[in-house]
């Protein structure tokens, strides 16, 4: 897995349309949300926070390898850099 | 855990501090040990830790990917090396995951955790 | 120089449009571009990732999602030109996303 340049600072907090990055990930924390790796390991659980390099805190965590449950955590905290998407699971 | 206390996800790190955590690193490699020390990299000092390593022989997961077998299962899952370690610092590169070890939810055996057939649907 | 079209700004074009968003490693993603940020993190909605494995393609259909701009190679629209139809396996103008040809 290449983990070469990481996204060193924060993004910018400069205000933007709705649907940029910022206004989804306010909208979706709180909610049940699909964490994919770039392994391709996903998480699945509720968004409780997350930070700039979208690091990701996680409850209720499920761990899916290959659609199977694999592991389960009731707190997660995944590093943001192995980060592939973070998709809504629920209606926003 | 109080869901309130937690405003960025460092906080969920900095409750587990001197609590015993489960580390999930790139290579196919577990860590549970107790947590003493981390900074902004997720840069870790543990103790008291055990280390799991999954050896994935790419071969055998071949197979197994053809025909779900469990013989084959097997084998993967009894590939898996274990070392204890006093005092340890991890890179914060590595890490991908960092949670409770003595939650009651990641209760599953480490046995049935690597059986995950690479099955393609 | 001053007229030259920077390449986010060529993004910023494609808010609303469905696009397809190839990535380092043998996935893609196609969806509808809702917004994206300095980094190209971007945010796309009715989302189909597509994975290119050994055993052949797969798809998986996502709401809502934030796509990390780290492992981001590519990004396609679907309206622009003939140029794509010269990718036989991958995109048509017009057409559903990479697999519509297959």
């Amino acid at each position: 897995m290449d983990d070469d340049q990481e996204q060193t600072p924060p993004p910018p907090t400069q205000p933007t349309h709705t649907g940029s990055p910022t206004d989804f990930l306010k909208g979706v924390v709180g909610k049940r949300v699909i964490v994919r790796l770039t392994s391709g390991v996903d998480y699945r659980g509720v968004l409780s926070c997350l930070d700039g390099y979208m690091n990701i805190a996680l409850e209720q965590t499920e761990e899916h390898v290959n659609g199977v449950v694999t592991n389960r955590y009731g707190d997660a905290f995944i590093r943001g850099n192995n980060v592939l998407y973070i998709s809504a699971a629920e209606a926003l | 855990m109080e869901t309130s206390s937690i405003q960025e996800p460092f906080d969920l790190i900095r409750l587990s501090l001197s609590e015993r955590v489960f580390v999930k690193l790139r290579g196919d490699r577990e860590l549970t040990g107790i947590l003493h020390a981390y900074d902004g990299h997720m840069n870790l000092i543990m103790s008291d830790v055990e280390e799991t390593i999954m050896i994935v022989d790419e071969a055998t997961t071949a197979v197994n990917v053809r025909d779900d077998d469990h013989e084959i299962s097997r084998l993967i899952i009894e590939q898996v090396a274990k070392r204890k370690v006093e005092m340890l610092f991890v890179r914060g590169d590595g890490v991908i995951l960092v949670s409770h070890r003595n939650s009651v939810l990641c209760a599953l055996p480490l046995k049935s955790k690597q059986v995950s057939p690479p099955s393609r649907t | 120089m001053a007229s030259q079209i920077l390449p986010l700004e060529l993004i910023d074009k494609c808010i609303g449009s469905r696009i397809w968003v190839v990535m380092k490693n043998d996935r893609e993603f196609t969806g509808t571009l809702l917004g994206f940020d300095d980094f190209v993190n971007m945010v796309l909605e009715d989302v189909t990732e597509y994975e290119t494995t050994a055993e052949g393609r797969t798809k998986k259909s996502l709401a809502q999602t934030l796509l990390n701009g780290n492992n981001i190679c590519m990004v396609g629209t679907f309206l622009l030109l003939p140029y794509f139809a010269l990718m036989p396996r991958q995109l048509i103008p017009g057409s559903d996303g990479p697999d519509a040809s297959s």
